[in-house]
């Protein structure tokens, strides 16, 4: 028999605890599944579940094999992926840390799918360390924050997306349906390193002083339980998150723009380079509600009586 | 989602309130006591400047045409060429500016004996607003007061205001919420008069110089709003259009009459802003 195959059964199952649910995520039906398990414990020489109550249980046995299973399972994929990784090319790539896990998933299935046989190897680094890591080659491509200069580099197209505000749930400005940076007047702002982020840090903070809102404090960092707390406020996409509310800003005066980066003398790789711009920007698109940069609308001030008198 | 609680906003501010909101290009809209009649004191003003603007469309009169008004004679108020002592000569357009801008009644009532009460309420049927009337002048409007007060201004006596017929729609000038922002909706889409009077009243309505009322809920410089306030005791009302940096725009009117007969009420005059910026919140929702 093929241990590991049974193995990786048995651990399916004693996740599922249910025979059924246990084959669908197989993808086979359950008679058959019932009876590798048992040709299983047949092997072993040991019940693995105990399926004479309603539901079905793992036995002691079967608790003690299950770490030790799955220990196999792991090592095998491992074994398999390590194997496949030694055939192809591999591109490094840096993404922000703060990008959703989403989208860096779909990013990485995405490429996979269109380039198997290249390997993605992405590392979280922000958009200065990036600049860096591109110039000195740790990296072969970087999904950039924008402004950002720096010589001999090359951008992809440039996506955008419209940032909103994070409060405590409990914070009374979720009363309104939309909130204007002049509401946020007095609180303090988290926002990603100054030292990671620097274009992205003069951008945003000028618009917020331009639309009335200076930070008593700017704190620095990617967690958000500064604003889970309530004593920061936080710019970013819309997110559903436990604690938190989400409101789009009144007239989208924070705009996040993002593409990708790469050195211009990196001809060796630079097909796979363009593949990976073209996954990206399909990918930020569809998983990542971004979208193409347009033309940036003329700053309206509005006039006043009362502003000139 | 369901409409703002409004109730709860107006009696936090000590006052009742109506409202109409309506997205002047898709029709969307939210409403609380929209159809109930009420006093529109110097609100009348818009009525009487979208038919002023109509008889120039016609070719009736020339708004460039200088009239001189004595200083003996003069409708009675706080603002404009009623505040002034002496003899002024303007022209009609520029009458109708500070009649807009500071509500004046001396300008006001020079352009309602120019215009005719009669031709303003013809034109509001002839637009579908059946419920807006504009039976008195500024001078009468004032004058009725002292006459059911039995003295002069202030009126803060509670049984004073009580009898005051400028409060009395069947009375007094009159509108309704919806009517108003309907109005107002047909001043942005230039359906009140020609595209030139029309975009030429929205200039004059943006230079309106109370920021306490409608203005006072939207304090940001990419949101532009603008209106025509209306004031009696107890009454403080505004209608206007607020502009959102997004290019949606939002007719809005809301009246109030306060519990307290006090002439000083910062958070009633306040609420109106509030209100609407509900309302509009609501609305882009």
């Amino acid at each position: 028999m093929d241990l590991v195959r049974h193995l990786r059964y048995f651990t399916v199952v004693a996740e599922e605890l249910h025979f059924g649910n246990a084959a669908i995520r197989l993808g086979m039906a359950q008679p058959p599944l019932s009876q590798r398990i048992k040709r299983l414990e047949e092997e072993l020489g040991v019940r693995l579940f105990d399926r004479s109550a309603r539901q079905v249980r793992l036995t002691d046995a079967g608790r003690l094999l299950l770490g030790e299973a799955r220990e196999i399972v792991a090592r095998v994929d491992r074994l398999h992926e390590l194997a496949r990784q030694g055939q192809g090319t591999v591109l490094k790539v840096g993404v922000p840390p703060d990008l959703a896990p989403a989208a860096i998933a779909a990013l990485v299935a995405g490429f996979r799918e269109i380039k198997p046989e290249v390997r993605l190897a992405p590392a979280e680094i922000w958009t200065a360390d990036q600049v860096t890591a591109l110039a000195e080659g740790t990296i072969d491509v970087g999904l950039v924050r924008h402004p950002v200069s720096a010589p001999g580099l090359e951008y992809g197209r440039i996506l955008v997306q419209a940032q909103g505000v994070l409060l405590a749930e409990d914070d009374p400005l979720t009363a309104v349906g939309e909130v204007h940076l002049a509401d946020l007047a007095g609180r303090e702002l988290l926002m990603p390193p100054k030292e990671g982020e620097p274009g992205l840090h003069a951008q945003v903070l000028s618009e917020c002083r331009r639309h009335g809102f200076v930070p008593t404090q700017v704190h620095q960092g990617a967690g958000l339980g500064l604003v889970l707390a309530g004593a920061a406020v936080a710019f970013g996409p819309k997110a559903e998150l436990p604690g938190l509310a989400w409101r789009p800003l009144l007239g989208s005066p924070i705009m996040s723009r993002v593409s990708t980066a790469w050195r211009v003398a990196t001809a060796s790789v630079n097909e796979v380079i363009g593949d990976f711009s073209a996954v990206a920007v399909r990918t930020l698109k569809e998983r990542a509600g971004m979208t193409d940069e347009g033309a940036v609308p003329a700053r309206r001030i509005s006039r006043r009586p009362g502003m000139l008198a | 989602m369901s409409a703002p609680d409004f109730d709860t906003l107006f009696s936090t501010a000590g006052v009742r309130g109506w409202l109409h909101a309506a997205d002047i290009d898709s029709g969307r809209e939210v409403g609380h006591g929209a159809d109930v009649p009420l006093p529109t004191a110097s609100m009348f003003k818009v009525p009487l400047l979208v038919e002023f603007c109509r008889q120039a469309d016609a070719g009736l009169l020339d708004p460039s045409d200088r009239v001189t008004v004595p200083a003996a004679g003069r409708s009675s108020g706080p603002t404009g060429i009623s505040a002034m002592l002496d003899e002024v000569t303007l022209s009609l357009r520029d009458l109708a500016y500070l009649m807009i801008a500071v509500s004046d009644n001396g300008s006001a009532d020079v352009l309602l004996a120019r215009v005719g009460r009669e031709a303003v309420n013809t034109m509001l049927a002839a637009l579908g607003l059946h419920g807006t009337r504009v039976l008195q002048s500024c001078q009468e409007f004032n004058d009725s007061m002292r006459e059911d007060a039995g003295h002069p201004w202030p009126f803060v006596d509670p049984d004073d205001v009580a009898r005051l017929r400028a409060l009395d729609p069947e009375r007094t000038n009159r509108s309704t919420p919806r009517e108003m922002s309907a109005l107002f909706g047909m001043i942005w889409r230039d359906e009140a008069a020609s595209a030139e009077s029309c975009a030429w009243m929205r200039a004059a309505l943006n230079k309106q110089v109370w920021p306490h009322r409608l203005a006072s809920g939207f304090p940001y410089d990419d949101v532009a709003v603008s209106g025509k306030t209306g004031t009696a005791p107890t009454l403080r009302t505004e209608s206007g259009v607020v502009e959102y940096p997004d290019g949606r725009r939002y007719a809005v009117a809301v009246f109030t009459r306060s519990f307290s007969t006090a002439l000083n009420q910062p958070r009633a005059d306040a609420v109106i802003g509030t209100a609407a910026r509900m309302a509009v919140d609501h609305l882009r929702r």
